[in-house]
């Protein structure tokens, strides 16, 4: 009864969902005229960052792995 | 007790409650994809729930509400038949710094009064003097709102500082107008000032500031014959700068010029800050 679900998926889906996280951040910035959509913003993109900090976590952990391991 | 669930809201629940199911069901028959489908679903409902708007109001209804007051501002200042500029004044003319207040003059080249002789009409939403009328701005919530959003009051900071971060704070932080162009513009002509006493010349800074799609970009659309002092005064927007520009200057600032398009989706306005 383990989580199906390994470190490295985890990180994989992690990167893609800050990647949809910050291009959709991006778009509907109102810097691009789109001020109809509403939605929280700003707590958007503090999320989409949240998250590639997390991804970046993750690589940082996979780069420490492969240094330290024998 | 009624419960009202709303469609976006209803669809938050659905993704979460499915979300927690398929990951449970998951760790049962130890399934890679269904561990996918359940996080993704969990996060995605979070993420709505999250990045939903506590309040908001449809622009038509806030223009909707202040029109009338706006529409009233106009008919007083008309029958009054002021003929001076608005002039924003600086805090050192009132005891309390963080007040603010538009000073209308009788004549049009009036010079503007003491701070002794304002003071007395500080605490007074609107006030008549011997030579002029004393209006509280219409963007003066919205400026405070400004200094609440940017950290700190426009009294610290400077007119470099003001045109780096006020449209941002329109733009992302407030989302008030689309763009907001902000341009000082030194007068190289220099202009003789009414100082009978000193005769001394006197160079004024013009600031042109250009909004686009602001909220209440439509506030005079129904207001018959706005005088240009009225449609000076009326925009919330530009009051709120005109408020923003006069505390960061600690300088009077006046409004020579507001134009707005036919739909309402452009303001310029041009401000002069008027050296003492």
């Amino acid at each position: 009864m383990d989580f199906p679900l390994s470190f490295w998926d985890i990180s994989l889906w992690l990167a893609i969902t800050a990647i949809i996280l910050l291009v959709t951040s991006e778009l509907i910035s109102p810097y691009y005229g789109k001020t109809n959509l509403i939605i929280n913003r700003k707590r958007l993109r503090n999320v989409a960052l949240t998250f590639s900090t997390l991804f970046l976590v993750t690589v940082g952990i996979r780069i420490a792995t492969i240094i330290i391991s024998p | 007790m009624h419960l009202r669930i709303s469609s976006a809201g209803s669809a938050i629940v659905v993704m979460l409650l499915l979300g927690t199911i398929l990951l449970i069901t998951s760790i049962g028959y130890n399934s890679s994809i269904l561990a996918f489908i359940g996080l993704g679903l969990v996060f995605w409902g979070a993420i709505l729930l999250y990045v939903r708007p506590k309040e908001y109001a449809r622009k038509a209804l806030l223009e909707a509400v202040l029109s009338p007051s706006l529409a009233t501002l106009n008919q007083m200042i008309q029958d009054l038949a002021y003929k001076g500029d608005a002039t924003y004044l600086p805090p050192k003319y009132f005891a309390d710094p963080e007040t603010s207040k538009i000073y209308v003059s009788k004549q049009e080249s009036a010079t503007l009064p003491g701070p002794e002789q304002i003071q007395n009409y500080e605490n007074q939403p609107l006030a008549r003097t011997s030579q002029g009328l004393l209006i509280t701005p219409p963007g003066i919530q919205l400026a405070k709102l400004l200094e609440k959003s940017l950290g700190t009051s426009f009294i610290k900071t400077d007119l470099k500082n003001l045109q780096q971060k006020l449209p941002k704070l329109f733009i992302e932080d407030l989302e008030i107008a689309e763009n907001l162009e902000i341009q000082e513009e030194n007068d190289p002509t220099e202009k003789k000032e009414d100082t009978a006493a000193s005769g001394t010349q006197m160079k004024n800074t013009t600031i042109h500031a250009k909004i686009t799609k602001p909220l209440y970009g439509n506030m005079l659309k129904d207001v018959e014959d706005p005088s240009q002092l009225a449609s000076s005064i009326a925009y919330p927007v530009c009051s709120a700068i005109a408020i923003a520009i006069t505390k960061a200057t600690g300088k009077p600032v006046r409004i020579t010029d507001t134009k707005s398009s036919e739909d309402g989706n452009v303001i310029e306005t041009t401000y002069e800050i008027i050296e003492d």
